[in-house]
């Protein structure tokens, strides 16, 4: 069976058939007529013959990945954020912001690109801005470069933002179980408040085939 | 000549008699009556603003209505209040403020019986125009619940199962007590239940803090149309909110 998580950036396909691992292809090289079998995401419903609502699918990983009855987890991608909160096994909270808290994943990647950086050699900042989007939050590195701040200053000081928004988003949890592709970056992670136990971009993967 | 009436929010039962008693037409005008662009309002109210109230200028500027009664009272918002104010200084008929605190009970069976949700709001909101309430159908047992104001974009309710049960100021509607606040903060902490605000509204606050101490609440705010994450939330709201899924995981 194909599964796919249709992601914004990138797609992550897992052939259960073959006993090799998930594969990441990035979203503008996917073959057109790619089909799956089973999806998540935002294009599930139309490269797949069924799909599953993204929530569903990460609570679902996150059950069978974490384990346990009280947990928080967070999915951080490209141009979403979303978490599930599960107390005594059930389910009692959940979010989806895909409008204002939007582009965090995608902003973050772009800047990288743009201004050459490795964030696994970025220190983290012991402050950074307070910012909600993506989008909206690239106005204040272009104001603190042109107030004298590095660039790379300035834009782990945003990262931090991010990371801070989305914390405060999934409840400030003590604890954080975190999903997606922001997970292989060190100064995004490191930015938490809190306890963060990574879990890598294939959350929701697992959810599909818990399904 | 028939008279042309609109009414914001819900008017005292005395008022839609002595309208029905007129026979006047009744327009709601917290529902969409035209097809035109909310934008038309911008020069009226401010486009961060209540998309209901938005909707109820944007009715009176294309109605050519012979007056309008506008609740502004407890039963409806400081923001019709103002909105009010409006309606005087850009139309040249007569704006009554009403404030409804009327507390006789009509009944709520609509609220709580079987029945598709966009169909089940949609009567309801009808029942606003009529001063007596009919006798309604048979209650059910409820899956999941519904708690608010009947939002600006009622596709939103297809998401719902049939035998879900309405409460909050819908609730209130039905039951022609818009005052009530007891009534419509009363919730059922063993259904699932979707605590639904219009954005921008003072009931945002009351639906925040019920789905908080709600053990299986999803609080939810709209503008004008529900977008696809609102959708998603909803309908993964209720699916995960099955107790069968991770009971029987675990079991097995």
């Amino acid at each position: 069976m194909l599964l796919a998580d249709f992601g914004t950036s990138y797609c992550k396909i897992l052939n259960t058939e073959t006993r090799q691992g998930p594969e990441i292809i990035a979203t503008r090289d996917l073959d057109a007529g790619f089909i799956a079998d089973l999806a998540t995401g935002h294009n599930a419903a139309r490269r797949s013959k069924h799909s599953v609502n993204e929530l569903t699918a990460l609570a679902r990983g996150g059950e069978e990945i974490i384990g346990g009855e009280d947990f928080v987890l967070l999915d951080c991608g490209s141009r979403d954020i979303k978490f599930v909160r599960y107390s005594e096994g059930r389910v009692v909270d959940m979010g989806w912001n895909a409008e204002c808290g939007a582009s965090m994943g995608f902003t973050i990647e772009l800047l990288a690109k743009y201004y050459d950086l490795d964030y696994a050699k970025i220190p983290i900042p012991d402050t950074g801005f307070s910012i909600t989007c993506g989008v909206l939050g690239m106005s204040n590195i272009f104001d603190a470069v042109i107030s004298g701040l590095s660039e790379t200053e300035a834009v782990a000081k945003f990262v931090r933002g991010i990371a801070r928004n989305a914390y405060r988003f999934a409840g400030s949890p003590e604890r954080l179980y975190l999903s997606g592709g922001l997970c292989d970056n060190p100064l995004f992670v490191g930015s938490f408040p809190c306890n963060v136990i990574s879990l890598g971009r294939f959350v929701l993967l697992e959810g599909l085939q818990v399904s | 000549m028939t008279e042309k009436v609109g009414i914001v929010g819900i008017p005292p039962r005395s008022v839609i008699a002595d309208l029905h008693q007129r026979r006047a037409l009744i327009f709601d005008l917290d529902e969409p009556q035209i097809r035109a662009s909310l934008d038309l309002t911008a020069s009226h109210l401010p486009r961060v603003y209540c998309a209901v109230l938005r909707t109820v200028v944007l009715n009176a500027m294309h109605l050519h209505l012979d007056r309008i009664y506008i609740d502004v009272g407890p039963g409806k918002c400081d923001c019709a209040l103002h909105v009010s104010t409006i309606l005087r200084s850009m139309l040249s008929i007569p704006v009554h403020c009403t404030r409804n605190q009327d507390m006789e009970s009509a009944g709520i069976p609509l609220c709580r019986t079987r029945m598709p949700l966009l169909e089940k709001m949609t009567a309801i909101t009808a029942g606003v125009l009529a001063p007596e309430p009919e006798k309604g159908p048979a209650a059910c047992r409820p899956t999941a619940g519904f708690w608010g104001v009947p939002p600006r974009d009622f596709s939103l309710l297809t998401l719902f199962p049939d035998t879900t049960h309405v409460y909050g100021w819908t609730r209130c509607m039905e039951n022609k007590t818009p005052a009530d606040l007891g009534l419509e903060s009363y919730v059922n902490p063993d259904v699932p239940t979707v605590f639904f605000a219009q954005s921008f509204c003072a009931k945002t606050a009351l639906a925040k803090f019920l789905a908080d101490h709600h053990p299986q609440g999803l609080y939810l705010d709209c503008n004008v149309t529900a977008g696809s994450s609102a959708r998603a939330k909803i309908e993964a709201f209720f699916e995960l909110s099955q107790p069968s899924f991770s009971v029987d995981r675990k079991k097995g």
